[in-house]
């Protein structure tokens, strides 16, 4: 068996042991199960308060506006899971990404494993492959769930190009849950204690779930937790005029983005302006891998167990 | 104050300053608050400039004119406070866990306790500490938010603005003191420190982020951008009455809002700084009466995750004790 798929077994039964990761995943779960629900029920509501209101208006003699809701895609009852992935699935994988170089610390087992022939790199492949692995696990346990949750909402299973667009969305997400698994393993590879490690890795999930939005397109933290958002008119503000030239490098906001036009416009999706939201994610993510495997190539295993 | 109290208060905010935490936290607070603020002047500008471009048509045109954005300066705060509500909280319970980790780590809690210090005087002492610590780094947010509001919002905060924003910074404070009590009960009862953090930021999920986060999406005017009324050309007068259908939903959604200690303490706060638009320019007698329930169930959180705290400091002070 070759190293890199050792080491990622080892990754692997580590992470299920630790209950930091079990969890942040029961919730991540818990949420991606009621998300359906959510949506149901805010959707079922707002149909109601347009009947409601349009009973009230013709009372009193005025016209009716067209219904805004009348041709909603039945996948957009998962539009909350566009906000659960960045803030729930974002911080189970830090937790996972700073496992994986935390873990092997504190059992002191680094030293033990770089006393054998296991080169820097098989390693750093095989905690990325272990990572890679259980994020796979839970965007398929997610998508199992979100069609579970739709079936049973629609009474029905869902059509087969409705499966591919949410195969798109989880596929998506895993990716961009990756780049937090690269944060996390960066922040713990920068420092030696557990706790300043984690919270590096915070300071970077808060940077870019909300500082950067913010900044981008004028959304105030708690406006950026609801799918639907009203981001400020840049038309009148030479400040925002400059800074929204910056979006199309947030990830975060070009993560929503595309991801709302998988659940919502499907087939229509453009090849070339999907190509272009999905580039600042890779071109992130190749940077902080290329940065982790660095940081795995030049550091010190020889030390002592990571502080608190 | 007792001199114990005071020298323990004194060993807590030295020992966070010394480790470079105290400095990290007031940094971040410091930076997401100004950027906050101007990036909200600066929004308040768009919207004038906007209106500015819609008045020249409407006057142009003939149109009934609409009233102008209107400008109060502590709504320039919005974010600031969002900010703390999500990140001061979950930096507060850093803290608190920091608290325990570095005690356990240096192994001075048997030290103190081998001297007349009572139960009361520890957590009294690591209490006042706290608060110190938390002052610091929201007198510092306040500080930089008064200074934003005055250079890029262009208004210098008057009297009583000044005593509004103290006041909510003041709510701030035991609001964070709430989440540091939680990190230190948390870590204080587990034998690995770091579960207690674990299940602590777990529960600042829970009632920072996911509750809020579901009361907003269920609320039907948040379904569409500007809101749906707004988007249905719809009246208040109208819109009330066809809300009074839902009496039931509302309630339900309020209630499921209320289990979240941040709604309350972000309730109050709006209402004081005139972020709600009901209660702008409202006597603080007045919005104390409307808001109630609001001290009333941070009160209650108060003196819960007070009673907590003590325990799991006695916890741990019988535990160190033994070892």
């Amino acid at each position: 068996m070759s190293t890199t798929i050792v080491v990622a077994r080892q990754q692997l039964r580590s992470l299920a042991r630790s209950r930091t990761f079990v969890l942040m995943l029961g919730i991540l779960l818990v949420m991606t199960g009621l998300s359906g629900f959510i949506g149901w029920s805010s959707h079922a509501t707002i149909i109601r308060v347009y009947d409601q209101t349009v009973q009230t208006l013709t009372a009193a003699g005025k016209a009716a506006p067209p219904n805004p809701f009348a041709s909603k895609p039945r996948l957009s009852l998962l539009n909350n899971m566009i906000i659960y992935i960045p803030l729930i699935g974002s911080l189970l994988a830090i937790v996972i990404g700073q496992r994986s170089v935390t873990d092997d610390r504190q059992a002191g087992v680094t030293r033990v494993i770089f006393s054998r022939p296991v080169g820097r790199s098989s390693y750093f492949w095989g905690k990325l492959a272990g990572s890679a692995f259980a994020g796979v696990a839970i965007m398929i346990a997610c998508l199992g769930l979100s069609v579970v949750g739709l079936g049973l909402i629609n009474q029905g299973l869902p059509t087969g190009s409705e499966l591919v667009r949410l195969a798109l969305f989880y596929a998506l997400s895993g990716t961009y849950l990756f780049l937090f698994v690269l944060v996390g393993m960066v922040a713990a590879l920068l420092t030696r204690s557990e706790s300043l490690g984690l919270f590096a890795g915070v300071a970077v999930w808060v940077l870019v779930t909300f500082a950067t939005p913010q900044f981008t397109s004028g959304l105030r933290p708690v406006a950026s937790l609801n799918p639907v958002n009203d981001p400020v008119a840049t038309s009148g503000s030479p400040f925002f005029k400059v800074t929204s030239k910056a979006k199309p490098f947030a990830v975060n906001e070009q993560y929503k983005a595309l991801s709302t036009r998988i659940l919502t416009v499907g087939s229509r999706l453009q090849p070339a302006t999907s190509a272009g939201q999905l580039a600042p994610i890779a071109a992130f993510l190749l940077a902080l891998g290329a940065w982790a495997h660095l940081l795995v190539r030049r550091q010190d295993f020889s030390e002592d167990t990571a502080r608190d | 104050m007792t001199s114990t109290v005071r020298a323990l208060a004194r060993h807590e905010y030295r020992s966070a300053l010394r480790s470079g935490v105290l400095l990290l936290l007031i940094l971040s607070m410091v930076l997401v608050a100004a950027g906050s603020v101007a990036i909200a002047s600066y929004d308040f500008k768009a919207q004038v400039a906007d209106y500015q471009a819609y008045l020249a048509q409407a006057k142009a045109s003939g149109a009934p004119v609409a009233s102008a954005p209107q400008f109060v300066p502590l709504q320039l705060l919005r974010g600031t406070i969002e900010y703390v509500e999500i990140i001061g909280a979950v930096l507060a319970i850093g803290l608190g866990y920091l608290a325990v980790a570095r005690e356990r780590s240096s192994n001075t809690l048997p030290l103190i306790l081998s001297r007349p210090v009572r139960g009361r005087d520890l957590f009294l002492g690591r209490l006042a500490g706290a608060a110190a610590l938390v002052t610091t780094i929201l007198a510092a947010t306040a500080a930089i938010a008064y200074l934003v509001v005055g250079t890029v919002g262009g208004h210098w905060l008057t009297g009583t603005e000044l005593i509004r924003l103290v006041l909510t910074f003041g709510i701030a404070i035991l609001y964070l003191l709430i989440f540091y009590a939680l990190g230190t009960w948390l870590s204080a009862r587990s034998k690995v420190v770091a579960n207690g953090l674990v299940v602590a930021v777990a529960i600042w999920l829970s009632v920072v982020l996911i509750i809020p986060q579901i009361g907003d999406t269920m609320d039907p005017d948040n379904q569409v951008p500007g809101g749906l009324f707004a988007a249905l050309q719809v009246k208040k007068p109208d819109e009330k009455r066809v809300l009074a259908h839902f009496s039931n939903y509302e309630r339900i959604r309020n209630g499921l809002e209320e289990t979240s200690l941040t709604k309350h303490f972000e309730r109050l706060t709006f209402a004081i700084t005139g972020i709600k638009d009901k209660y702008n320019g409202k006597p603080l007698g007045t919005i104390a009466y409307a808001k109630r329930a609001d001290i009333a169930s941070l009160a209650v959180y108060v003196a819960l995750l007070g009673v907590l705290m003590w325990r799991g400091l006695k916890r741990e002070s019988a535990t160190r004790r033994e070892t």
